[in-house]
């Protein structure tokens, strides 16, 4: 899938992959797409939350060898 | 309108930081408005000496491995982020004058208030959260 800007927040622990999310999220314009690749475990469910609570949408998500994936659109 | 959290935090060792700190900035990080109240014990978590040597509860102290392994955010930088994202610190200012503590034995940026500025946060929060 497309994406304008990768997030690299690997080896992060929560609640970092959701704090430099939101960061990244702010420097796209809306309609863009951030990918983020994270290893936290609890990131699955959190990035998902965090979605549905900010009103930006969770396109796909993906698993590649304990690398979580997302593809977010910026509301 | 955005979603307000209200956290108070008046316990003052390591594990009770990282409840209170993580919790604030996945709030403030997902656009919510927070404050939290600093009283008694918790006031250790924004002092300026203090929060950089938390203490682990008595018997836990192998946890310092795995903070280090799971590279967990140290407070101080903890804290700098939620104030990065807006959290509102707010110390209580009875509890200071029991513990003959000043503003400035504190972390930048803070505020200093009774009881009822919390509340009146609070009141309307959607959140409410006692650590």
């Amino acid at each position: 899938m497309n994406s304008d800007k990768i997030l690299d927040a690997k080896g992060l622990a929560c609640p970092m992959p959701i704090v430099r999310t939101k960061k990244s999220i702010a420097e796209l314009e809306s309609g863009q797409v951030l990918e983020v690749h994270a290893t936290d475990k609890g990131a699955k469910n959190d990035l998902a939350a965090w979605a549905k609570s900010t009103g930006n949408e969770l396109l796909s998500h993906a698993e590649e060898n304990g690398v979580y994936k997302f593809w977010i659109k910026k509301a | 309108m955005a979603n307000k959290v209200a956290i108070i935090a008046s316990n003052g060792g390591l594990f009770d930081a990282y409840k209170v700190f993580n919790i604030a900035t996945a709030a403030a990080a997902t656009d919510s408005q927070v404050a939290i109240f600093f009283t008694f014990e918790g006031l250790n978590l924004i002092h300026k000496q203090a929060y950089e040597q938390l203490p682990m509860p008595a018997g836990k102290e192998h946890f310092q491995e795995g903070f280090k392994a799971a590279n967990v955010p140290s407070i101080p930088d903890l804290v700098s982020m939620a104030q990065e994202l807006g959290v509102k610190i707010i110390a209580c200012q009875m509890t200071m004058d029991v513990m003959n503590l000043q503003k400035e034995d504190f972390i930048d940026g803070i505020d200093v208030g009774g009881a009822v500025t919390f509340l009146d946060f609070a009141q309307d929060a959607n959140v409410t959260l006692t650590f």
